[in-house]
């Protein structure tokens, strides 16, 4: 039958095609992931040259390997005091945010009242509006509170973006723990709160580990607002102090760079690990890197 | 709370037996549920509704450091309306949000169709790609700034050792090319979260109506056309809005490559607006700001009802 001698042929042709697909995929894919990867080891390249490998002879890879950058950013320009200052600033704010909007995303997922869209709304809304709007104003109130140039005030400050975040995203986790559960509990004796602290809670884990994870990230990566509102030396966060690096008259690319892997490299290991949990937040609740 | 389990109450208040007894379980849940909301609400309204107001306010005043000013109206936006930088800025915030935008669509569509395939390795290259969205954006920003450098920077190093184009470009420093750096550096920061969202999307589509498409004997395109594209529009829609807000009031990427020059030549709103305030003008700075405000309240309103419809189905 024509048909059968027919089909070798075409499938042949059809498994040639998927190969040159193959190929050309993994082609681009590479393309994609080495333009990904040359700026990261640019950076981390960079750090670890001598001032005259990146002035002078510049190359792909550094011919004497010197952690020289380090020294000074850390001896120097004690930059671990920044870190130390974006630790204090990001640990507060995922804390407080964790725990203040644990209890608002539960009351929203759990209950029906009055003014509840309009809630969750305003929450939307303010997860929207931009930091660019509000700093001036900001800056303004906490002048008037006495929280200008101090830790305190910028982790008050950073709430207003990370409040909105994790109420919007630990709502999507809350609302995958059945009802059912909460209520077995509370016939065992537990109230509304201890079924919140002892049931939802436990089982939204995951979900509450990469709010936090992301909580901590957009505190310990915010410029704009530490710009604004911290005007002493003692008090600069980490992109702070490296804003002010590249600000003064002499550009120095290698400190410059060491701080940059110092402050990126937990970050990006964090998020290699627990990756899964991170994807599922971003695209749950369009997280802004 | 008042919501300890009525068994305990004998034992703890042998006083009062039924202090619960003033509500009812209803009313109860009620108040339970509002004071849960109340820290969040009271700090948002605090935090982000009384200085959305009164950045407005402050843009109709003459306010500057030290000076609470006096109401002149318009003046401040008069002002900027003949102010270059602000027309620059209007410019440039339009380019960099549309052509941003496009190139993550397009990057982001495409490499999530790649990787949606089923490949050996496609988990490893989903991470790789990642990256750049792992990375905190100053540091990112940082970094182009480095490779971007005349001296020192990774691009010309390239483009001269390959001989594709052998001569030493000051990228940042030149009218014609800061502005396109600027954006292969937003590009490169930002098309992660397409990928992502694309991807997850892409990965809902269930794989039958793909191979009905194929035996009805539908193209490549028809396909795409037919079943992917419905299957991830509205991821497509959402995404665009957020990334357009976020863009246009991003700040970092050009105040860490080129604070807006070389002659305004990359000046944003959220730029413009911190050099006001740097200028301690905060009248003409907040005007700067809400200047963007009604093209700004469109998007987020739209963004808003479509995220909130979408959970809604959920």
């Amino acid at each position: 039958m024509a048909s059968t001698r027919k089909s070798p042929m075409f499938a042949s042709s059809v498994s040639r095609q998927l190969l040159i697909g193959r190929i050309f995929t993994y082609a681009a894919l590479c393309v994609a992931v080495l333009l990904v990867l040359f700026p990261i080891y640019w950076m981390v390249i960079t750090s670890l040259k001598l001032p005259r490998e990146i002035y002078r002879v510049p190359s792909l890879w550094p011919q004497v390997v010197t952690f020289n950058n380090y020294r000074i950013l850390i001896e120097d320009k004690e930059f671990f005091l920044n870190i130390r200052n974006s630790l204090i600033v990001a640990g507060s704010v995922t804390v407080i945010s964790v725990i203040i909007s644990s209890l608002c995303a539960y009351s929203l997922v759990r209950f029906r009242y009055r003014f509840q869209g309009l809630v969750g709304r305003l929450i939307l809304f303010a997860y929207l509006t931009p930091t660019t709007l509000l700093f001036i104003p900001l800056s303004i109130l906490m002048a008037r509170l006495g929280l200008g140039n101090s830790l305190h005030g910028l982790i008050l400050v950073y709430l207003t973006f990370s409040l909105p975040l994790s109420t919007w995203l630990l709502q999507g986790y809350f609302r995958g723990v059945p009802r059912e559960l909460e209520e077995q509990g509370m016939i065992d004796g537990l109230s509304r709160m201890g079924a919140l602290i002892r049931i939802v809670i436990p089982l939204s884990a995951p979900g509450i580990a990469a709010v936090a994870i992301f909580t901590f990230t957009g505190a310990w990566n915010e410029l704009l607002l530490a710009l604004v509102l911290i005007t002493s030396e003692s008090q600069r966060t980490a992109p702070l102090a490296l804003n002010y690096l590249i600000t003064s008259d002499v550009l120095p690319w290698g400190p410059l760079m060491a701080g940059a892997v110092l402050s990126s490299v937990p970050l990006m290991i964090l998020y290699f690990v627990a990756q899964r949990y991170m994807v599922q937040g971003m695209t749950a609740g369009s997280v802004k890197g | 709370m008042t919501a300890t389990p009525a068994a305990d109450i004998p034992t703890v208040r042998p006083a009062a037996p039924h202090p619960r007894r003033r509500f009812s379980a209803a009313t109860q849940d009620a108040i339970f549920a509002y004071g849960l909301v109340l820290p969040v609400v009271l700090l948002l309204i605090g935090l982000v509704g009384y200085p959305f107001f009164y950045a407005i306010y402050v843009s109709f005043t003459d306010r500057v450091v030290g000076n609470d000013g006096q109401w002149i109206g318009l003046a401040n936006f008069r002002y900027l309306a003949g102010a270059p930088a602000f027309s620059s800025a209007i410019w440039n915030t339009v380019v960099l949000v549309v052509v941003t935008g496009l190139l993550k669509l397009a990057i982001g569509l495409g490499l999530a169709l790649l990787v949606n395939q089923h490949l050996p390795g496609r988990g490893l290259f989903r991470s790789f790609l990642m990256l750049p969205w792992a990375m905190p954006a100053f540091v990112a920003y940082l970094t182009w700034r480095v490779m971007f450098q005349p001296i020192g920077g990774g691009i010309n190093l390239v483009l001269t050792n390959t001989g594709l184009y052998p001569h030493i470009v000051d990228w940042l420093g030149q009218r014609s090319t800061a502005m396109p750096s600027v954006i292969l550096a937003a590009v490169w920061r930002g098309f992660p979260f397409w990928f992502v969202s694309i991807l997850a999307a892409l990965q809902t589509i269930p794989n039958e109506l793909y191979e009905a498409a194929r035996v009805d004997g539908a193209t490549a395109w028809q396909r795409f056309r037919n079943v992917t594209w419905p299957g991830i529009r509205q991821v497509v829609i959402i995404t665009t809005l957020l990334s357009s807000i976020w863009t246009a009031n991003s700040f970092e990427h050009v105040w860490l490559l080129t604070q807006g020059g070389p002659s305004d030549a990359t000046m944003v709103f959220p730029v413009l607006a911190y050099f006001g305030m740097q200028t301690q003008r905060l009248g003409e700075a907040a005007a700067v700001s809400v200047a963007m405000l009604p093209v700004l309240m469109i998007l987020v309103f739209v963004a808003t009802s479509m995220m909130q419809n979408r959970e809604d189905r959920d």
